[in-house]
Parts: C-alpha cells; structure tokens; sequence
C-alpha cells in the first residue's frame, strides 16, 4: 500500500466520502497499521515480569520448558496481571461538536465518530477490552468495554445512535462518567472542550486519581483557530443564547492569542497532573491524530 | 487666510459624515454561529480598550481627511515669505482691484535696440493682466486715458491689438484717476500697474494723489533712451514756415524739410528746440497743404507733420503821399511777388482814408499835424489816438515774431481816446494790440483800421533796414486787414491729417492734427520724478514681475494640505487594515 493509497493519511473529509464510519475506520487502521512496525499500544497482552526457581506446590504450567530443556533447570514464569487493557472513549456529544467552519470540513462530532471508529478498531485487534460513552448536557450512550466479537460493531452503532446533543457537556454528565468508570484502564477524552476548564480539570483528575490513563483530544475546526468572516457579523454561540457582534479582521490577531493561551492552558494543566492532551485540527488526516495518541 | 473659492469650505460639513455614519449607523450585520464564542468574548474584553482608541483615531482621521480635502478645494492662501524676486511672483494672491495702465502713446512707437518699446510694454502688460484670478478687478487705461474694464481675456485681446496711439498720456493724471477708481473697489488689496516708457515729459505738474493702501508699480524706462528729433509746430506766415524742432535735448542737428504737393520746397538744418524758417514758395491763391519732414529716426511717428496755409487774392493797396520810400520799395516788393496790386482796397500813409476801406496809418511827419490825425481817427471812430512822444525801446510782437527785438528809435504812444475805456494793453471788442514798445501799444488794429506808433522809415525804426520787413509789410497790408491770418487753421493732437472746415461752399478753416511735441522728448524720467509724481519706485522687468500682486500675495496651501490628506489617508488605511 503506497502512501498515496493510505486513507490514514488523506483530509478527512475527502476519506469521509468514501463511505460510512465502518469503512472509513477500517480504511484508515488498515493504513495506520501499513505504516507502523509494532503496535503502538505496548502492554496491551499479558505482561510478563520474571522468572523464579520452581518450588513445589506451583502450577506446572508455568515452568519455563524452554529454559528447562536448554538448562535443565526449573523455572517459572509470573505475570503482572492476566488480563487485557480496557479502554473506555468518551465522546462529547453536544452541539457545538455539530459545527463545522466550512462545508468542505467535517463537523467536530463527525471527525470525532471516524477517529474513535478507528481507535477503537485498533483496540480490539489487540484484544483490548474496548468501550464508549456518549454525552452532553447527560450521559447518552454507554457501552461498556469489552473484547469480544462484534464489539467494534456496538460502538460504531453506539456512535451512530448518539445524535448531535442539543445542549452543552456539563460537570453533571462528566462526574456521571467518572462513576462509571470503576476499573482502573485508558480513558480517550474527545472534546472541544468549550466548558468550564476548572469543573472539566476536576472530573479529569478524579479519573486520573483513580488510576486511569487519561488521554485528552481537543478537537477543533481550524475556523475556531483563527477567526475570519465578513467585515462585521453577529456570532452567536449554538449552545446558548450568547451572542457578540465583531469585526472579525480587527479582532482575529486577538482571537488568536486568546485561542493559542487557551490551548496552552489546557496542556499546561493536563500535564500536571499527568493527563496527556492532544490539540487535534479537524483538517488533520486521521492518521496522524493516530499517531498522536500513540 | 482667505479663500480662492469660499464656498468650498461649505464642503466641511462633509467632514461630519464619518461621525454621523458612527452614530446614525443601523445596519445590522449578518448573523452566524460560533460555537467558541467565550474565546471571543475574551478576546474581545481584552482589546476592548485598544478598539475603542482604535475606532476613535480613525473617526479623527477621517473627519481631519474629508477636512483637509475641502479646506484644499476651497483654496486657502496664506501670507507668503520671501516673495520678492522668485521667478515672477508666481503662486496666488488675495482678491485685487487692479488698474493697468498701458501708455502706448506715440513715444511707445520707438525702437530700441531693434526692438519696439511697445512690444516691451506689451509684454508687461499682458503679464500684469494675465496673472489677475477670477477673484480679482482688472481695468486697462491704454494712451487714451480711458479706464475700460472687462473680463481678462477681453483685456488681453485688446493689450494685443494695441498699436502706438497718436495721443499723448499724462502719467500723473492717468495714475490719479486709477488710483481713485480701484480705491473705490471693495477687495483686500488694490494696485496700479504703470507700463509706461516713463517720459520724462509724461509727467504732468504736481503729484498723483494716490490713495493710501493703493500699491503703484511703475515698470522702469529702457537703460538707454535713443535720441530723437521731431517736428514739434509748424506755422505758416508771412510767406515762411516757422518750423521747431523738438526731442531729446543736445541731440544733433538734422535736416527738415518742406515738401508741397511731392516736391522739395526747402531745406533747413535744425537742432531739437530751434526754430527755423523756410520761405514758401509763391502759389496761386487757395489753401495748400505741404509737410515738414525730418530724416526718418528711432521714432517715426513724430517725423513730419502737415502744414496748412491759406494764400489770399493780392490786395490791393494805394500808398499814400506820406507813406515813405521805404513802404514804396516794400509794396512793389511785394507787388513783383504777386502779393499786392494796385488798388483802393487798402491804404497806407499818414492820413487816415476818407472813405470806408481798410487803412494803414502812420503817425505824422510833422509833429503839428498829431492832432489832425487824432481828430481823423476820431472821425472813423477809431478808439486809439496818437499821443506824446515815447521812450525808445526794442519791438516785442507775437504775431509778429520775425520783428522782435528791432529797435525803434521813435514813435508816439498809442493811447485810448478818453471817455472810450480803451486801456494800453487791453483790447476792445475788436481792438488788437499787435506790437509791444517798451509794453506800450505800437501796433494795433482796431476795425479797419490798423495804427502804428512809428513811421516805417530808419529814422524812427531799424524796421526798414531788417529783412522781416517785407513780410511785415505784406501782413500789415495784406493779411491783417483781411483777416488772412486770423485763426482759419488751428492745431490739435490727434493722428496725422488735416480737416477742413467748409460754409456752404467756401472753406472758411482748416485743422491740422499732429503729435503732441513734447511725445519727441524721449529722455527718461529720473527716479525721482516717478516717485514724486505717481509715489512709485521704477522696477526693472524682473522686479516688476516679482512685485505684482506681492502685496497682496499669498501662497496657495491647497498642496499642502493635500499632501497632508494623502498622509492622514495613509495613516487611516494602516490603522484600518492593521489587525490589533
């Protein structure tokens, strides 16, 4: 597969024509993964951790018989733990994911739905246990994570089912999450974000208290990264009934900063307490958002 | 400051457009949604201060912009510095009442250097003229001495068509009047612009009463005036023709010539303010018209000039007993030339004429004889007598100039009869005195009757013995009795010709125009005379460009305030464009 050919690797929305979230998603990993030599997610199998002289009374099953018949030795193998990652995703579902800058572009939620198809298909191929939850203003959709057959088809179906939400993520929803997150795991955060960073931070944290690996995906439409538009324009916000009328060319080197502090701000706390974040544009191949959260 | 076009600044009410588009503005602007509208919320709660100064500097850049566009269409002039001497006087100046006087009289005619004086002046002219905006009052006194005014074209067109006049113009009335009439003008700023050879002979008596804020500009003469020689009068009598010569003083003589009908009659050498006197030839009776010539100089127009003279019948005259030899001799003289036939038409001698007729009369031989001769005239209510004797003393006569000076020895003063009002010196109704001894009467005509204090003879007067005597003679008996040289030709400036008078079908006067002698004297004016005169300082041609309208001049700031609206606007599309 040339690079030309890898879906992984082509604007998003181009390779969203190419069909629906299943296909796209395969498309994408199959390229994503052409173009990789190891699995980027180390320690999603069985971990093992040393060997120790055979006493009697343990499982025979655990000597090592290749170091027995190369040394005549006994030894035995012990693991960390037997048992697959469980990856939990949580998407934002409101409505200001529904937005898109551009007709050419993919709204925020959609490029969300393809790149969390995706991830979660790289997953399961692992065998990791893998699950979603949708949300807004509540909590929409939970599938718990799982590894077995016809998971991938449940979340994609989860995904599906989940409609643009028509109002915005709250601090209820994200504790909600949190509760339901009993077992320590990966959790994928993707968002754009526009809530409180304060109540946000807090239910991150707890998660991260929990012993969750937190990963956090600020989407963006590359439309929120810079402003343009007419001389003057009234903008109001899809999630409430704010508005404020600019003149996006006086304001944009303004808006801009504002955006560029935003954004560091969300790393700078993330990486305090432990949680990687990861600005991703919604013109950026799938891909390379990929590789971001490799 | 004032304003080439005022009624422009009504345009600064434009400059309260941009202001009322701020405050008026009700548009309402597309909406759209934006989800991350906190970040521009604080964005904009960031840059709201920087906005607002912003939004503030571009209303004053665009009120200051639309300002200094109509303060520069309305034409703003401000006082200039250092005017004087650069290039011309170009730039503008305020509203002026100008007055050009153009002296094209006949000296503008001369050449100098090749060049006419007139196409100088023109030149002048016409940039005194040229150089007048719409704002500004323009008349043009050409050598006529009328103030015409008109639009400046029309005053170009007619400084163009303008040809030396045969009119002479006195530079201190013309500058009184111009002075007077832009004075009365109701414009800041008012001047009088002489385009004059300045004649020393231009100026009149006294100095133009120029108004007071009314600027005289007077262009200077040529640095060298060329000598000139011109006919100044020319009158016929006694036969002769005393012509003076006129022009530039210590100029050399030159030849003046007669000419009647194409043909040479004499030649005279006369320097400028000399007389000479040409005999005419003898022509039949009527009136002849000839000319004085001069070689042809720098100025032509005052080298000839026509003369005109009428040449009466020969009257006839019958001398008396007493009338004595040397009358005798003169008559057949003047009875050879034609001049006199015998006859009883009038009489010269000692005794008074009985019957009505034109008499000559001497004073008596004998002294015993006074009173009978008194008592004649009495009879022919003559009002003079003869009386005592007088001192003797030399003759003085204007009608008579070929006589002054010649002694007289004898003679009886001429006196009033009493009871008849008659004054030594003072005339009657048709009483002349015609000759002056001593400033007592000599000669007098009083109606047909024409007395004389002395006897023509050397005993009493050297008269006889000069040669104006014949030509006295011929006018005592032939010209005064009938009035042949009374007043039929007179003498007025105008272009060169002669006009005849006519009654029914008898030409009864004749006048002859002529230039004006003292146009002849080219000598310049000294600066003084000018300042004194017309209070102006003569400027070279450079200076005189550099001084019109430097009164008044002001530099036209519209460029200036141009390019200041050029760098507003500049200043405007940087701040407008520039993203904060």
């Amino acid at each position: 597969m040339t690079d030309a050919q890898r879906l992984d690797l082509l604007n998003p929305a181009d390779v969203a024509r190419l069909g629906g979230i299943e296909i796209v998603a395969q498309g994408v990993v199959e390229g994503f993964l052409a173009g990789i030599h190891r699995s980027p997610f180390r320690g999603f199998s069985v971990e093992f951790t040393e060997h120790r002289a055979y006493q009697p009374g343990d499982e025979p099953r655990y000597l090592d018989w290749k170091i027995l018949a190369r040394s005549d030795r006994l030894f035995v193998k012990q693991f960390e733990e037997e048992t697959n990652l469980r990856a939990m995703i949580l998407v934002d579902a409101s409505r200001s994911m529904a937005w898109r800058g551009a007709p050419a572009r993919l709204t925020k939620r959609a490029y969300a739905d393809r790149l969390v198809a995706a991830l979660a298909l790289i997953l399961l191929r692992q065998r990791d246990a893998t699950g979603l939850i949708t949300f807004d203003e509540a909590v929409r959709e939970v599938i718990p994570a799982r590894v077995r057959r016809g998971q991938w088809t449940r979340l994609v179906r989860g995904l599906l089912d989940t409609p643009d939400g028509l109002g915005t993520a709250a601090q209820a929803a994200l504790l909600h999450l949190t509760s339901l997150l009993a077992r320590r795991g990966l959790v994928v955060f993707v968002s754009d974000l526009l809530f409180d960073r304060g109540l946000a931070l807090t239910a991150l944290r707890y998660l991260r208290h929990r012993g969750h690996q937190v990963i956090v995906v600020h989407l963006m439409d590359p439309a929120e990264a810079e402003l343009s538009g007419p001389p003057e324009v009234r903008f109001r916000d899809p999630e409430s009934a704010a508005s404020v009328v600019v003149r996006p060319r006086e304001l944009a080197r303004a808006y801009a900063g504002t955006v560029q502090r935003e954004i560091s701000a969300w790393r700078t706390a993330c990486r305090r307490h432990g949680i990687a974040y990861h600005h991703v544009l919604t013109e950026m191949p799938f891909g390379t958002a990929l590789r971001l959260l490799a | 400051m004032t304003f080439l076009h005022p009624l422009a600044l009504l345009g600064l009410a434009a400059a309260a457009i941009p202001a009322l588009l701020h405050l008026l503005e009700r548009r309402v602007p597309p909406e759209a949604e934006f989800p991350p509208i906190r970040y521009l919320t604080e964005a904009e709660r960031q840059n709201a201060r920087r906005l607002k100064l912003r939004h503030l500097l571009l209303l004053l850049l665009r009120t200051a912009l639309i300002g200094l566009i109509v303060l520069a269409a309305a034409r703003p002039l401000v006082p200039a510095r250092g005017g004087v001497g650069g290039g011309g006087g170009g730039g503008a100046h305020e509203p002026t009442a100008l007055a050009v006087i153009f002296d094209n009289s006949p000296s503008s005619g001369v050449l100098v250097d090749g060049r006419p004086t007139l196409d100088r002046l023109r030149a002048a002219a016409r940039g005194s003229i040229a150089r007048a905006g719409a704002a500004d009052r323009v008349w043009l006194m050409l050598g006529d001495g009328v103030l015409r005014g008109g639009s400046r074209e029309a005053l170009l067109a007619t400084v163009d068509s303008a040809v030396p006049t045969s009119q002479r113009l006195d530079l201190t009335a013309a500058v009184e009047r111009a002075t007077r009439l832009v004075d009365a003008e109701p414009l800041p700023s008012r001047e009088v612009h002489v385009v004059s050879d300045l004649q020393r002979t231009a100026f009149g008596q006294g100095r133009a009463d120029a108004a007071r804020g009314v600027r005289v500009l007077a262009l200077a003469p040529p640095p060298r005036a060329p000598s000139n020689r011109g006919i100044g009068t020319v009158r016929v009598a006694d036969g002769a023709v005393a012509i003076t010569v006129t022009g530039t003083p210590g100029a050399s003589p030159a030849p003046v010539t007669v000419r009647l009908r194409g043909r040479d009659a004499g030649r005279a050498l006369a320097a400028p303010g000399a007389s000479v006197s040409i005999p005419l030839p003898t022509v039949t009776p009527g009136w002849w018209v000839g000319e004085a010539v001069l070689d042809p100089d720098e100025l032509r127009a005052d080298d000839r000039r026509a003369l005109v003279w009428r040449v009466a019948p020969p009257a006839r005259v019958r001398a008396e007993p007493g009338a004595g030899s040397f009358v005798n001799a003169a008559l057949a003289v003047l009875a050879e030339g034609k001049r006199v036939a015998d006859g009883t038409d009038v009489s010269i001698g000692e005794r008074l004429q009985a019957s009505p007729g034109k008499s000559v009369v001497l004073p008596p031989t004998d002294p015993a004889l006074v009173g009978q001769a008194n008592r004649a005239l009495a009879a022919r209510a003559v009002r003079w007598r003869f009386a005592a004797p007088g001192t003797p003393g030399p003759l003085s006569s204007a009608s008579f100039p070929g006589i002054g000076g010649i002694p007289v020895a004898r003679r009886y003063r001429l006196e009033p009869r009493l009871g008849d009002g008659g004054q030594t010196g003072r005339t009657g109704a048709d009483s002349t005195v015609l000759a002056t001894v001593n400033g007592e009467p000599w000669l007098l005509q009083d109606g047909d009757v024409i007395l004389l204090g002395s006897r023509l003879d050397t005993a009493w007067t050297a008269l006889p013995a000069a040669p104006a005597f014949v030509p006295f003679v011929d006018a005592v008996v032939n010209r005064l009795p009938r009035g042949e040289g009374g007043a039929p030709v007179t003498e007025v400036e105008g272009a060169p010709r002669v006009a005849f008078q006519t009654r029914g079908a008898d030409t009864v006067g004749a006048t002859v125009y002529g230039l004006d002698p003292r146009e002849s004297d080219l000598t310049a004016a000294a600066d003084d005379l000018v300042r004194r005169a017309i209070g102006a300082e003569p400027l070279d041609d450079a200076r005189f460009a550099a001084q019109r309208f430097a009164g008044a001049r002001r530099a036209d700031a519209s460029g200036l305030l141009l390019v200041l609206g050029l760098l507003v606007a500049a200043v405007e599309l940087g701040v407008a464009t520039l993203t904060p």
